[in-house]
This record gives C-alpha cells, sequence and structure tokens, in this order.
C-alpha cells in the first residue's frame, strides 16, 4: 500500500511537472509570437504613410519609418526597460506595494550589465524576461510610428529620429509605468483603468506629435495666405488603406500582448487570465469587442465621410475609443462607442487643422483625441469596477480617476514632444530647407527611385 | 455598473461586463442594430441622390 502510494505521488510530481513545463513553454510562445504580430502593425504603418506622401517623398518617408523601428529597439533594451520598471511610484523610485517597481528593482532586472544583465539576455532559466521585453518594445516601436505619419514630407531624418526615441524609449514609458503597471500610482490612488492603452500609447503618441507640429509647421502650400487649408493628397490612396487594414490585424498581436498568461510566477492567478492591473479577462471578450469596434468604427466613419481612408481610420478609432475597456464593455456597447468616435473623426481632423495644424495622417485625431475620449468614456460607464484584482478595498474606476488619467497621458506627451521639437528647432535638426522640401525628400536624401518607370503601361500579354 | 454588490473580483463566478443583470444589453443591441439600420437606409438615399446625376 504505501508503495502505491509513493508511486502515485510520484506520478502526480512528473504530471504536475511536465503541466507546468507545457505551461511555460506556451506562455512564453504566447508572447514570441505577438512580436511578429505587432510587426505587422509597422508593416502598416509603413505602407500607410508611404501611401500618403507624395510621389516625390515616397521612399523618404519609409526611410524615416524604418529608422525609428530600428531605433526604437536598442534604446528601448538600453534603458526604456529600466523606465518601465523604476518609474511606477512616480519621481520617488521607491518601491511599490506589489514589490515589482522602483529603482532598486529595476537596476536588478533591466540593466544590460552587472548581475541584472542574466535577465537582459540568453537564459535558460528565464523563459519570460526576453518576451515580455520584445512585446514592450513593439509598444514603444507603435508610438513612434504613430508619431512619424504625421511629420511626412519636411522633417529632418536625425531630427525626427531623436525625437522617436524620446517618445518610445521615455515618454509612453513613462505613462505605461505610471498607469499600466500594478504598481503605477495613478492606478493604486486614481483607478486608471487603460487595458489596452487607449491614454497610454495612443494619446501620449497623438499629443507628442501635435508638441511637435507646432514647432515643424505645415508643408509648404498647405495653408493659403488667408489661413484656409489645401488638400494635399498622397500618391498612392489604396497603399494607405491596405496599410492601415495591416495596422489592424497587427491590433490583435498589440491586444493579445496585454494579457497576462495564468500559472507562471509571474501571473497573478493560476487558473484565468488577467489584464495588467490583475482584473480577469477572456480572450472570447477581446473577441466579441475588437470586432465590434472595428466594424463601429468604420460604419460611423462612411456614413459621414465616404471615404475609405477615413473609414480605415474609423476602425483604428472604433479600437482605440474602446481600447481602455475591451475587457469590461458589452460588444453592442463597443459598437456605439466605435460607431461615435468614427462619426466624430473627420470633424475633430478639421478642427485642428483650421487651427493651421498641418497633421498629414490625422495621428492627432485618429490617436490623440480619440485616445482621450476612450479613457474619459471608460470612467462614465465603467465606473464602479474594481481596478484592481485582489479583495474588497482596492481602488475603484471613477470618472474623476480617468479623466486624471487623460490630462496626465496628454502633458506626458505633448509636454516633450514640444519641448524636444523646440530645441532641436533651435539648433537647425528639426526642419529641412525649403528648397529641399520643394525639390523632394527623395532626391534630397535617398539614392534609389520609387518608381523609376513612373506609373508604367503593362507589357502586352502572351499569345 | 458593477454587476455585483461588492466591488471585489475575487465574487466574480460568471459574466462580468457592464449591465449584466440590467436591460441594458438589451437596450444597446437594440440601438446598435438601429444605427446599422439607419445608415443603411441614409448611404442609400445619398447613394441615389448622386447616381441620379449620371
Amino acid at each position: 500500500m504505501e508503495s502505491q502510494i509513493a508511486e502515485l505521488t510520484a506520478q502526480v510530481a512528473a504530471l504536475q511537472s511536465s503541466a507546468g513545463v507545457t505551461n511555460t513553454g506556451f506562455a512564453e510562445v504566447f508572447y514570441y509570437l505577438s512580436i511578429p504580430l505587432m510587426i505587422i502593425i509597422h508593416a502598416g504603418f509603413l505602407a500607410y504613410e508611404m501611401g500618403a506622401s507624395r510621389a516625390k517623398n515616397v521612399l523618404s518617408s519609409g526611410t524615416k519609418n524604418l529608422l525609428a523601428f530600428a531605433f526604437m529597439i536598442p534604446t528601448f533594451y538600453f534603458f526604456g526597460w529600466w523606465v518601465y520598471w523604476g518609474f511606477p511610484t512616480g519621481l520617488t523610485f521607491s518601491e511599490g506595494p506589489n514589490g515589482i517597481s522602483g529603482a532598486a528593482y529595476a537596476n536588478a532586472i533591466a540593466w544590460g550589465w552587472g548581475e541584472s544583465a542574466q535577465y537582459m539576455g540568453p537564459n535558460v532559466a528565464d523563459q519570460a524576461s526576453g518576451v515580455f521585453f520584445g512585446a514592450f518594445a513593439l509598444f514603444a516601436a507603435t508610438t513612434a510610428s504613430i508619431m512619424s505619419g504625421s511629420v511626412i514630407e519636411r522633417i529632418q531624418t536625425v531630427g525626427f529620429v531623436i525625437l522617436a526615441v524620446i517618445l518610445g524609449s521615455f515618454a509612453w514609458v513613462v505613462a505605461a509605468a505610471w498607469g499600466w503597471h500594478a504598481d503605477g500610482w495613478l492606478v493604486t490612488q486614481f483607478g486608471v483603468h487603460d487595458f489596452g492603452a487607449a491614454g497610454l500609447v495612443h494619446a501620449v503618441a497623438g499629443f507628442f506629435a501635435l508638441g511637435v507640429l507646432i514647432n515643424l509647421g505645415p508643408r509648404i502650400g498647405k495653408f493659403n495666405a488667408d489661413g484656409t487649408a489645401n488638400h494635399i493628397a498622397g500618391h498612392n490612396l489604396p497603399l494607405t488603406v491596405i496599410g492601415l487594414m495591416f495596422i489592424i490585424v497587427g491590433f490583435w498581436g498589440f491586444l493579445m500582448a496585454c494579457v497576462i498568461l495564468p500559472g507562471e510566477a509571474w501571473s497573478w492567478y493560476g487558473h484565468m487570465p488577467s489584464t495588467i492591473y490583475g482584473t480577469p479577462i477572456t480572450f472570447s471578450a477581446l473577441a466579441f469587442n475588437i470586432l465590434m469596434a472595428i466594424a463601429g468604427g468604420i460604419i460611423g466613419a462612411w456614413v459621414m465621410t465616404k471615404d475609405p481612408f477615413w473609414m480605415m481610420s474609423g476602425a483604428l478609432a472604433g479600437i482605440i475609443s474602446t481600447a481602455s475597456g475591451l475587457d469590461l464593455y458589452y460588444p453592442a456597447l463597443t459598437f456605439i462607442i466605435a460607431f461615435s468616435a468614427g462619426v466624430i473623426l473627420k470633424y475633430c481632423a478639421t478642427w485642428l487643422e483650421r487651427r493651421g495644424i498641418d497633421d498629414a495622417v490625422g495621428a492627432v485625431t485618429v490617436h490623440g483625441t480619440i485616445g482621450v475620449y476612450g479613457v474619459v468614456l471608460l470612467g462614465i460607464f465603467g465606473s464602479g469596477f474594481p481596478a484592481l484584482g485582489g479583495d474588497a478595498g482596492v481602488p475603484t474606476i471613477t470618472l474623476y480617476g480617468q479623466i486624471v488619467g487623460a490630462i496626465v497621458f496628454v502633458l506626458l506627451g505633448f509636454v516633450p514632444g514640444y519641448i524636444a521639437s523646440y530645441i532641436l528647432n533651435m539648433f537647425g535638426m528639426l526642419r529641412v530647407p525649403a528648397g529641399a522640401e520643394e525639390a523632394g525628400m527623395d532626391t534630397v536624401k535617398v539614392p534609389a527611385q520609387g518608381y523609376p518607370e513612373g506609373i508604367a503601361q503593362s507589357a502586352p500579354p502572351a499569345e | 455598473m458593477f454587476p455585483y454588490s461588492e466591488a471585489s473580483w475575487s465574487v466574480v463566478d460568471g459574466a462580468m461586463f457592464m449591465g449584466w443583470g440590467t436591460a441594458l444589453p438589451g437596450i444597446t443591441t437594440l440601438i446598435a442594430a438601429a444605427i446599422c439600420v439607419f445608415v443603411l437606409v441614409v448611404g442609400q438615399s445619398s447613394e441615389a441622390k448622386k447616381s441620379s446625376k449620371f
């Protein structure tokens, strides 16, 4: 009898070990696969931005976008990852209530030297740090791409890269530490809830872009002497629209990476997935709500504009307007909110244009304005929901808290964007000279032609 | 609009969306469906008006 019990105990232990190995492997691969899905976002932004450029600027816009991505990864490795873990409790850099934040914690896991380097490179005992780093680095690259489209056709390449690094490896990371971390002060003190990063990614990036656009100024020919605006059409609207659809595809990777899987040492729960705040979530909730958001946004933009550019922007706006509460909304409510975002989108962009801002792709509106809209709306509809996992007594979502969060996100974007671009402008590193802009950025910067044969006629078919 | 009496996730064992247990899901579903129909009516009217010029 005793030997049978011992044998059964050994078998149970072996099964538990095997299940643990399977769970760990699944979790690692899950986040690993979110990375190429999020790279599809960048394929989308690349196509979107190149299509929105005039033919004389098409390759330089692509070059700029590729460089933003390329510089984001190493700079996020050098210091962005540290910022996320070091900043949650504010400028005190002290340890938060969950013990996973503060300067000491960040020093131990997020520098590429000394003892902490063991978590920043290949390590058979650590199957989490690399994939989490990768997912966050791609969030960072998304912020840079958001800003990238708005400044096309007149910005200097190096100045742009510096701005992208400030946004992607610092500004949005501070917002994430404060509002997208269980120890973040916006969460623990104000109950801010922003599951899908409407505020801390989209609003931060959108308002960073606004700060830059004020100093950068409009493209030559955008505004007339009386202040009225001219439409500067991109050279390939179909490419832009397809790029937007790629961004939508990539968003599924972005949003799956916002979920914390169960059963690991770093998980909130052993039996169910959670948000980054430790509140429960299901992938079914995401499937319901993301699809309804895309549909609502497209329909809202169609009824107001009939323009495929704004319809696909409406799809983005639909997701962004509901992103904060994709874990909590009822799908029909998601549809209504997304529809409303699609309806107001073009008007918000026109309002901004009338104030002399030349945002070439509407990024300030789609990501900034609609991001704020989404964060605040969750305060109206989601008021009373616990903002953190755990027992009673945790902070709850409130309209006041969401407004505070939205204001902080706007400031974390706008202020660094304005100041950094102002300084770059002082040093002549922000805008290309007028002659270069008129000649076309490809002629000035790129030793290749986008369309060497023009739009050539097809060769005759074979007989 | 948390659908449980205690504001804690530890008491949640089922549906957890806004308005669960109230009329809100039905009302929003009705509104969403009405939006779809309204948009199609407006879209048809607008397209027919434009097409008639050709």
